[in-house]
């Protein structure tokens, strides 16, 4: 039925277990596998190149990790699992990429977040889930 | 009477909070210190403490930074870009300086009543574009690597360049002074590109630093120059890291080294006493002039780049985008009315109206373009592109191969 799923990544706990239904999945349904980490928070109205140059070199260098262990955590599982990376706001890249890509179904962790933020603002899962075109799974 | 490490403390104490607060909402450290500066300076009024009042070292390591973050500046420049859209890139930023300049000036002297020199001092200070800001706003789309973000980093570098050009000769005064300034700095950009491609060789990546400290003593001579010529020190240090830009880019120890000096102990001092001079009561009692500075500067750049756009017959949306971009300003803005203010050509109402209308430019332009004309982009880039990017210790040592 999923021919192309999207995991969004950020190694938080909830990211890892989607991680493991993204390779469950993956296999029943012989799908292609892939993983986007959004770079959040990249200084916006810079004073110096040098600030936005060296903050998106720190969140490669931390995400480029984390996407690495990701892949080779499907690797050992026997999947192939696809990365990319992209600065901006969470939800609107995980939905961006879902609908460039032309994906049929996107995972997403759910952060256990609560409180006053997620109450007034959503968690990301909420977002992705709400303006998403295909299917999503919110993996608790 | 001032003890010197309570001073310290307070300021180091500020510029460690904006950089928490910086990294908390994603909003760049130098903004976050200008408000930072904002809210202690107008409390220091307030309650009658001189803590956040700028004194002379705070002066000089303001000063120095904002010589240093103009040498960065010029140091970004890549040099291929700018030869291959030659035409529009110096017909839009001599136009996104010019505009704003004319009509910014033109309104504070014979609208606004400001004297001539203060007129100016607006003028150049909101024809500014901020290359950073803008750059800060393509890395999201990855428009910065195509052709289109090439022309608008490149177009605001000239339009930075007339800033510069503008601080370093309106008000110099014109004598020998200024005649063996400007012979000494011919010569010395002349001969720069391969004194520091000897130095960068013979020294790089010791641990005493000689070549940067061979750059900071190469700005600090200029600069001394400039000064003794009435000229200003940022106008040789944005030449000499043109110069030197293709140097930079290959050297990346020596880019690290330089942006931690910078960033831990000379640009804090800058952005948090811009702020620190800006006067709540000044904004309130000037508020209409404010909003409509900034029209001034929205409208000029507005009349000066999108029928050039159109002549070079870049598309409606990225037009409009490339136009808001070009009204945008920060750091050449702010170092702009500091110098007008150091030098006594505006007052601190004066500076205050100007820095906020700068600080205006950076966001709300900004947020526009990105939100109504963001040029579309691209689906999913190659998986080589995202691949693991290593280290900071990975850099380095790769750099000293």
């Amino acid at each position: 039925m999923f021919r192309k799923i999207l995991l969004a990544y950020d190694g938080s706990e909830g990211a890892n277990r989607a991680l493991e239904a993204g390779i469950g999945l993956a296999k029943i349904h012989g799908a292609e596998l892939w993983a986007v980490a959004v770079e959040e928070k990249l200084p916006r109205f810079s004073g110096t190149i040098d600030e936005v140059k060296e903050a998106k070199e720190f969140a490669n260098q931390h995400f480029g990790k984390l996407l690495a262990a990701a892949k080779t955590r499907a690797g050992e599982a026997g999947v192939d699992l696809k990365t990319v990376l992209r600065p901006g706001h969470p939800a609107k890249t995980i939905i961006q990429v879902a609908k460039d890509g032309k994906f049929d179904l996107v995972l997403v962790g759910h952060s256990g977040v609560s409180g006053v933020w997620a109450a007034f603002l959503g968690t990301t899962a909420e977002k992705v889930s709400r303006h998403t075109p295909c299917s999503v799974l919110i993996v608790r | 009477m001032e003890q010197i490490w309570y001073t310290a403390a307070a300021w180091i104490g500020l510029a460690l909070l904006a950089s928490l607060i910086s990294i908390r909402i994603g909003i760049s450290v130098a903004l976050v210190e200008i408000f930072l500066g904002f809210v202690a300076g107008n409390l220091g009024a307030y309650f009658g403490s001189i803590l956040f009042v700028p004194n002379a070292w705070i002066n000089f390591l303001a000063g120095f930074a904002s010589v240093v973050l103009t040498f960065l500046a010029g140091a970004e420049i890549e040099p291929e870009s700018f030869r291959r859209q030659l035409a529009p890139t110096l017909a839009i930023g001599f136009v996104s300086f010019l505009f704003p300049f004319l009509g910014a000036m033109a309104y504070t002297y014979y609208i606004s009543g400001w004297n001539l020199q203060a007129a100016i001092i607006a003028g150049i200070a909101l024809s500014t574009t901020s290359m950073a800001v803008v750059y800060a706003v393509m890395v999201e789309t990855g428009l910065n690597e195509t052709e289109l973000g090439k022309l608008i980093l490149s177009s605001c570098f000239i339009t930075d360049l007339g800033t510069v050009l503008a601080l370093g000769l309106i008000f110099a005064h014109y004598d020998y002074w200024l005649l063996i300034f400007v012979a000494v700095t011919v010569v010395a950009l002349w001969r720069l590109p391969a004194m520091s491609r000897f130095v960068f060789a013979r020294w790089s990546g010791r641990v005493s630093e000689p070549e940067i400290k061979f750059i900071f003593l190469v700005l600090s001579v200029l600069g001394a120059l400039a000064v003794t010529a009435r000229s200003e020190a940022v106008l040789p240090a944005y030449l000499f890291g043109m110069v030197v830009a293709g140097l930079f880019v290959h050297d990346k120890v020596l880019i690290y080294r330089m942006r931690s000096i910078v960033f831990a102990l000379l640009t804090p001092f800058f952005f948090i006493k811009a702020g620190t001079l800006v006067s709540l009561p000044a904004l309130i009692a000037g508020f209409g002039l404010l909003v409509i500075l900034f029209w001034v500067k929205m409208v000029t750049k507005i009349i000066g780049v999108w029928p050039l756009c159109q002549v070079f017959k870049i598309p409606r949306r990225e037009s409009n985008y490339i136009t808001l971009l070009m009204a945008t300003g920060l750091t050449f803005g702010s170092i702009s009315a500091l110098f007008g203010y150091n030098y006594g050509y505006i007052d601190q109402d004066q500076y205050s109206i100007l820095v906020t209308v700068v600080i205006a430019s950076a966001v709300i332009p900004t947020i526009i373009a990105q939100v109504f004309f963001q040029p579309r982009e691209v689906g999913l880039r190659r998986e080589a592109e995202l691949a693991y990017y290593g280290t900071v210790e990975h850099f380095l040592h790769t750099a000293d191969e």
